[in-house]
Protein backbone atom coordinates (compact mmCIF):
# COMPACT_ATOMS: atom_id res chain seq x y z
CA UNK A 1 0.00 0.00 0.00
CA UNK A 2 1.04 3.36 -0.47
CA UNK A 3 2.57 6.05 1.93
CA UNK A 4 0.14 8.72 1.58
CA UNK A 5 -2.64 9.54 4.00
CA UNK A 6 -6.04 8.78 2.06
CA UNK A 7 -8.37 10.01 4.09
CA UNK A 8 -7.47 13.65 2.94
CA UNK A 9 -9.14 13.04 -0.15
CA UNK A 10 -11.30 15.97 -0.88
CA UNK A 11 -10.19 17.87 2.00
CA UNK A 12 -9.91 21.55 1.24
CA UNK A 13 -7.38 23.76 3.17
CA UNK A 14 -8.30 26.89 4.98
CA UNK A 15 -7.12 30.51 3.25
CA UNK A 16 -4.11 31.76 4.11
CA UNK A 17 -3.31 34.82 3.19
CA UNK A 18 0.26 35.78 2.02
CA UNK A 19 1.30 39.00 0.87
CA UNK A 20 3.91 39.19 -1.69
CA UNK A 21 7.40 40.84 -1.21
CA UNK A 22 9.87 42.56 -3.51
CA UNK A 23 12.72 41.27 -2.23
CA UNK A 24 11.91 37.98 -2.34
CA UNK A 25 10.12 38.10 -5.53
CA UNK A 26 13.59 39.85 -7.06
CA UNK A 27 15.76 36.97 -5.10
CA UNK A 28 13.71 34.68 -6.88
CA UNK A 29 14.00 36.39 -10.48
CA UNK A 30 17.58 36.64 -9.58
CA UNK A 31 18.10 32.74 -8.81
CA UNK A 32 16.32 31.70 -12.24
CA UNK A 33 18.27 34.09 -14.27
CA UNK A 34 15.60 35.64 -15.18
CA UNK A 35 17.26 39.22 -16.55
CA UNK A 36 13.45 41.24 -17.32
CA UNK A 37 13.82 44.21 -15.12
CA UNK A 38 10.25 44.30 -14.39
CA UNK A 39 11.00 41.35 -12.61
CA UNK A 40 13.75 42.73 -10.50
CA UNK A 41 13.47 46.67 -10.01
CA UNK A 42 10.28 48.73 -9.17
CA UNK A 43 11.03 51.63 -11.06
CA UNK A 44 11.35 49.43 -14.25
CA UNK A 45 8.77 47.73 -13.65
CA UNK A 46 6.71 51.11 -13.17
CA UNK A 47 8.14 52.65 -16.10
CA UNK A 48 6.59 49.52 -18.27
CA UNK A 49 3.10 50.36 -16.73
CA UNK A 50 3.09 47.56 -13.96
CA UNK A 51 2.35 48.96 -10.33
CA UNK A 52 5.91 47.65 -8.81
CA UNK A 53 7.68 44.31 -9.23
CA UNK A 54 5.64 41.61 -11.53
CA UNK A 55 6.03 38.23 -9.83
CA UNK A 56 7.33 35.68 -12.70
CA UNK A 57 5.46 32.92 -14.36
CA UNK A 58 6.17 30.13 -12.21
CA UNK A 59 6.22 32.35 -8.83
CA UNK A 60 2.61 30.78 -7.99
CA UNK A 61 4.59 27.37 -6.45
CA UNK A 62 6.79 30.05 -3.97
CA UNK A 63 3.36 31.63 -3.06
CA UNK A 64 2.03 28.68 -2.45
CA UNK A 65 5.21 27.17 -0.26
CA UNK A 66 5.14 30.30 1.87
CA UNK A 67 1.36 30.22 2.07
CA UNK A 68 2.23 26.59 3.52
CA UNK A 69 5.35 28.07 6.18
CA UNK A 70 2.82 30.35 7.39
CA UNK A 71 0.32 27.20 7.83
CA UNK A 72 3.35 25.83 10.00
CA UNK A 73 3.98 28.44 11.94
CA UNK A 74 0.31 29.15 13.15
CA UNK A 75 -0.05 25.67 14.01
CA UNK A 76 -1.94 24.27 10.93
CA UNK A 77 0.15 21.15 8.68
CA UNK A 78 1.70 22.35 5.37
CA UNK A 79 0.35 20.18 2.50
CA UNK A 80 3.04 17.44 2.33
CA UNK A 81 2.37 17.04 6.35
CA UNK A 82 -1.49 17.06 5.49
CA UNK A 83 -0.74 14.06 3.15
CA UNK A 84 1.83 12.11 4.56
CA UNK A 85 4.59 12.95 1.98
CA UNK A 86 7.45 11.21 2.90
CA UNK A 87 10.79 13.45 1.45
CA UNK A 88 12.88 10.23 0.58
CA UNK A 89 10.90 8.97 -2.00
CA UNK A 90 9.10 12.25 -3.20
CA UNK A 91 8.94 13.36 -6.70
CA UNK A 92 7.14 16.37 -8.66
CA UNK A 93 5.54 14.49 -10.94
CA UNK A 94 3.42 17.47 -13.28
CA UNK A 95 2.81 21.09 -12.36
CA UNK A 96 -0.10 23.52 -14.32
CA UNK A 97 -0.96 26.73 -14.52
CA UNK A 98 -3.99 28.52 -15.52
CA UNK A 99 -3.49 32.41 -15.54
CA UNK A 100 -6.29 34.64 -14.63
CA UNK A 101 -3.95 37.45 -14.07
CA UNK A 102 -0.64 38.91 -12.86
CA UNK A 103 0.97 39.01 -9.09
CA UNK A 104 3.16 42.36 -8.06
CA UNK A 105 4.91 43.01 -5.07
CA UNK A 106 2.62 44.28 -2.09
CA UNK A 107 -0.30 42.07 -3.48
CA UNK A 108 -1.65 40.22 -0.57
CA UNK A 109 -3.55 37.11 -2.07
CA UNK A 110 -5.45 33.87 -0.46
CA UNK A 111 -3.86 30.81 -1.02
CA UNK A 112 -6.07 27.52 -0.72
CA UNK A 113 -5.19 23.64 -1.46
CA UNK A 114 -7.69 21.07 -2.39
CA UNK A 115 -6.61 17.38 -2.09
CA UNK A 116 -8.74 16.23 -5.46
CA UNK A 117 -7.48 12.35 -5.70
CA UNK A 118 -5.05 9.47 -5.69
CA UNK A 119 -4.03 7.44 -8.32
CA UNK A 120 -1.46 4.38 -8.36
CA UNK A 121 0.36 3.89 -11.77
CA UNK A 122 2.63 1.48 -12.93
CA UNK A 123 1.17 -1.51 -10.90
CA UNK A 124 1.19 0.35 -7.86
CA UNK A 125 4.96 1.20 -7.67
CA UNK A 126 4.20 4.94 -8.06
CA UNK A 127 1.26 6.63 -5.87
CA UNK A 128 0.27 10.29 -7.09
CA UNK A 129 -1.48 12.59 -4.72
CA UNK A 130 -3.33 15.27 -7.28
CA UNK A 131 -3.37 18.72 -5.25
CA UNK A 132 -5.63 21.65 -6.72
CA UNK A 133 -3.92 24.96 -5.64
CA UNK A 134 -6.47 28.65 -6.12
CA UNK A 135 -4.46 32.15 -5.24
CA UNK A 136 -6.92 34.93 -5.53
CA UNK A 137 -6.86 37.95 -4.80
CA UNK A 138 -9.81 39.77 -2.86
CA UNK A 139 -10.35 43.03 -5.51
CA UNK A 140 -8.96 41.18 -8.80
CA UNK A 141 -10.39 37.43 -8.08
CA UNK A 142 -8.73 34.31 -9.36
CA UNK A 143 -5.22 34.94 -9.95
CA UNK A 144 -4.17 31.54 -10.70
CA UNK A 145 -4.96 28.21 -10.92
CA UNK A 146 -2.60 25.52 -10.05
CA UNK A 147 -2.48 21.53 -9.98
CA UNK A 148 0.09 19.16 -9.05
CA UNK A 149 1.02 15.41 -8.83
CA UNK A 150 3.83 14.47 -6.12
CA UNK A 151 4.62 10.78 -6.86
CA UNK A 152 6.13 8.64 -3.98
CA UNK A 153 8.23 6.04 -5.93
CA UNK A 154 6.88 2.64 -4.25
CA UNK A 155 9.00 0.31 -6.15
CA UNK B 1 12.56 35.75 -40.29
CA UNK B 2 12.42 36.36 -36.30
CA UNK B 3 9.36 34.09 -35.51
CA UNK B 4 7.06 36.40 -33.43
CA UNK B 5 3.82 35.60 -32.14
CA UNK B 6 1.93 37.33 -35.03
CA UNK B 7 4.15 35.63 -37.55
CA UNK B 8 4.09 32.21 -35.90
CA UNK B 9 2.96 29.07 -37.74
CA UNK B 10 2.26 25.51 -36.92
CA UNK B 11 5.19 23.76 -37.45
CA UNK B 12 7.43 26.93 -36.64
CA UNK B 13 10.21 26.72 -33.28
CA UNK B 14 10.35 29.72 -31.40
CA UNK B 15 13.47 30.89 -30.44
CA UNK B 16 15.13 28.59 -28.04
CA UNK B 17 16.33 29.42 -23.91
CA UNK B 18 19.66 27.38 -22.25
CA UNK B 19 19.96 28.06 -18.83
CA UNK B 20 22.80 26.40 -17.00
CA UNK B 21 25.02 24.87 -15.82
CA UNK B 22 22.96 23.99 -12.79
CA UNK B 23 25.57 23.92 -9.81
CA UNK B 24 24.90 23.40 -6.23
CA UNK B 25 25.21 26.87 -5.46
CA UNK B 26 22.20 26.99 -8.13
CA UNK B 27 20.22 24.73 -6.35
CA UNK B 28 21.36 26.19 -2.37
CA UNK B 29 20.15 29.51 -4.16
CA UNK B 30 16.61 28.24 -5.60
CA UNK B 31 15.76 26.36 -2.03
CA UNK B 32 15.85 29.65 -0.10
CA UNK B 33 14.53 32.18 -2.92
CA UNK B 34 11.37 29.27 -3.47
CA UNK B 35 11.23 27.94 -0.10
CA UNK B 36 11.54 24.69 -1.10
CA UNK B 37 13.53 23.20 1.77
CA UNK B 38 13.43 19.70 0.27
CA UNK B 39 16.93 18.14 1.73
CA UNK B 40 17.17 16.05 -1.21
CA UNK B 41 18.32 18.66 -3.35
CA UNK B 42 21.00 20.50 -1.12
CA UNK B 43 21.99 18.08 1.30
CA UNK B 44 24.22 15.00 0.25
CA UNK B 45 23.97 12.95 3.39
CA UNK B 46 20.38 13.38 3.37
CA UNK B 47 20.56 12.01 -0.96
CA UNK B 48 22.89 9.67 -0.18
CA UNK B 49 20.65 7.62 2.75
CA UNK B 50 17.81 7.88 0.38
CA UNK B 51 19.29 6.13 -2.07
CA UNK B 52 20.76 8.85 -4.60
CA UNK B 53 24.08 9.27 -5.79
CA UNK B 54 23.99 12.49 -5.31
CA UNK B 55 21.88 15.43 -4.74
CA UNK B 56 19.11 16.61 -7.98
CA UNK B 57 17.78 19.76 -8.99
CA UNK B 58 14.67 20.96 -8.39
CA UNK B 59 12.15 20.42 -11.11
CA UNK B 60 10.31 23.71 -10.29
CA UNK B 61 14.02 25.16 -11.32
CA UNK B 62 13.53 23.83 -14.62
CA UNK B 63 10.13 24.62 -14.96
CA UNK B 64 11.23 28.56 -14.05
CA UNK B 65 13.21 28.23 -17.55
CA UNK B 66 10.30 26.84 -19.50
CA UNK B 67 8.42 29.52 -18.10
CA UNK B 68 11.19 32.26 -19.36
CA UNK B 69 11.29 30.43 -22.28
CA UNK B 70 7.24 31.45 -23.35
CA UNK B 71 7.34 34.86 -21.34
CA UNK B 72 10.43 35.65 -23.34
CA UNK B 73 8.02 34.61 -26.54
CA UNK B 74 5.14 35.83 -25.79
CA UNK B 75 5.05 38.04 -23.56
CA UNK B 76 4.13 37.69 -19.63
CA UNK B 77 0.45 39.01 -19.70
CA UNK B 78 -0.36 36.91 -22.82
CA UNK B 79 0.38 33.35 -21.11
CA UNK B 80 -3.04 31.53 -20.57
CA UNK B 81 -1.75 28.38 -19.77
CA UNK B 82 1.19 26.64 -19.10
CA UNK B 83 1.94 22.74 -17.58
CA UNK B 84 4.75 20.63 -17.47
CA UNK B 85 5.14 16.89 -17.04
CA UNK B 86 8.71 15.85 -15.19
CA UNK B 87 9.82 12.89 -16.78
CA UNK B 88 13.91 12.76 -15.88
CA UNK B 89 15.98 14.34 -13.12
CA UNK B 90 18.43 16.95 -13.42
CA UNK B 91 21.69 15.92 -12.01
CA UNK B 92 24.53 18.60 -11.13
CA UNK B 93 26.14 20.16 -13.73
CA UNK B 94 23.67 19.97 -16.77
CA UNK B 95 22.83 22.53 -19.20
CA UNK B 96 19.45 23.49 -19.38
CA UNK B 97 18.01 23.54 -23.13
CA UNK B 98 14.26 24.70 -23.15
CA UNK B 99 11.90 24.87 -26.87
CA UNK B 100 9.07 25.32 -28.18
CA UNK B 101 7.41 24.55 -31.15
CA UNK B 102 3.54 25.72 -32.60
CA UNK B 103 1.64 23.37 -32.84
CA UNK B 104 -2.14 25.12 -33.43
CA UNK B 105 -3.18 28.28 -34.05
CA UNK B 106 -6.79 29.21 -33.58
CA UNK B 107 -9.03 31.85 -33.36
CA UNK B 108 -11.35 31.65 -30.13
CA UNK B 109 -13.93 34.30 -28.27
CA UNK B 110 -12.16 37.04 -30.87
CA UNK B 111 -8.74 36.37 -30.04
CA UNK B 112 -5.97 34.60 -31.64
CA UNK B 113 -4.52 31.38 -29.53
CA UNK B 114 -1.15 29.22 -30.25
CA UNK B 115 -0.44 26.46 -28.42
CA UNK B 116 3.26 25.31 -27.98
CA UNK B 117 4.60 21.93 -27.04
CA UNK B 118 7.39 22.45 -24.80
CA UNK B 119 10.78 20.46 -24.27
CA UNK B 120 13.59 20.92 -21.81
CA UNK B 121 16.69 18.14 -22.38
CA UNK B 122 19.91 18.49 -20.81
CA UNK B 123 23.07 18.02 -22.85
CA UNK B 124 23.42 14.52 -22.63
CA UNK B 125 20.26 14.43 -24.65
CA UNK B 126 17.82 13.30 -21.73
CA UNK B 127 14.38 14.93 -21.70
CA UNK B 128 13.87 16.02 -18.35
CA UNK B 129 10.44 18.41 -18.89
CA UNK B 130 7.38 17.87 -21.69
CA UNK B 131 4.89 20.34 -21.77
CA UNK B 132 2.68 22.82 -23.13
CA UNK B 133 1.79 26.64 -22.99
CA UNK B 134 -1.49 28.32 -24.59
CA UNK B 135 -0.60 32.35 -25.81
CA UNK B 136 -2.60 34.84 -26.99
CA UNK B 137 -1.46 36.82 -29.67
Amino acid sequence: MGIFDRSTEGHVTPPVEVTLERGAIAFFAETIGEADPVHLDADAARAAGHPDILAPATYAVVVGTFAGQKAARQGQPDLLTLINGDLRVLLHGTEAYDYHGPMYAGDTVSVQNEVTGFSDPKGGKLEIAHVTTRITHAERGPIVTATRGIIHRLG
Amino acid sequence: MTITPQNAQIGDMIPDHKFGPVTRKTLALYAGASGDHNPIHIDLDFAKNAGMDDVFAHGMLSMAQLGRLVTNFAGQANVRHLDTRFTALTPVGAIVDCTGEVTDRREEDGETLLTLKLAAHIDDGTQTLKGEAIIAV
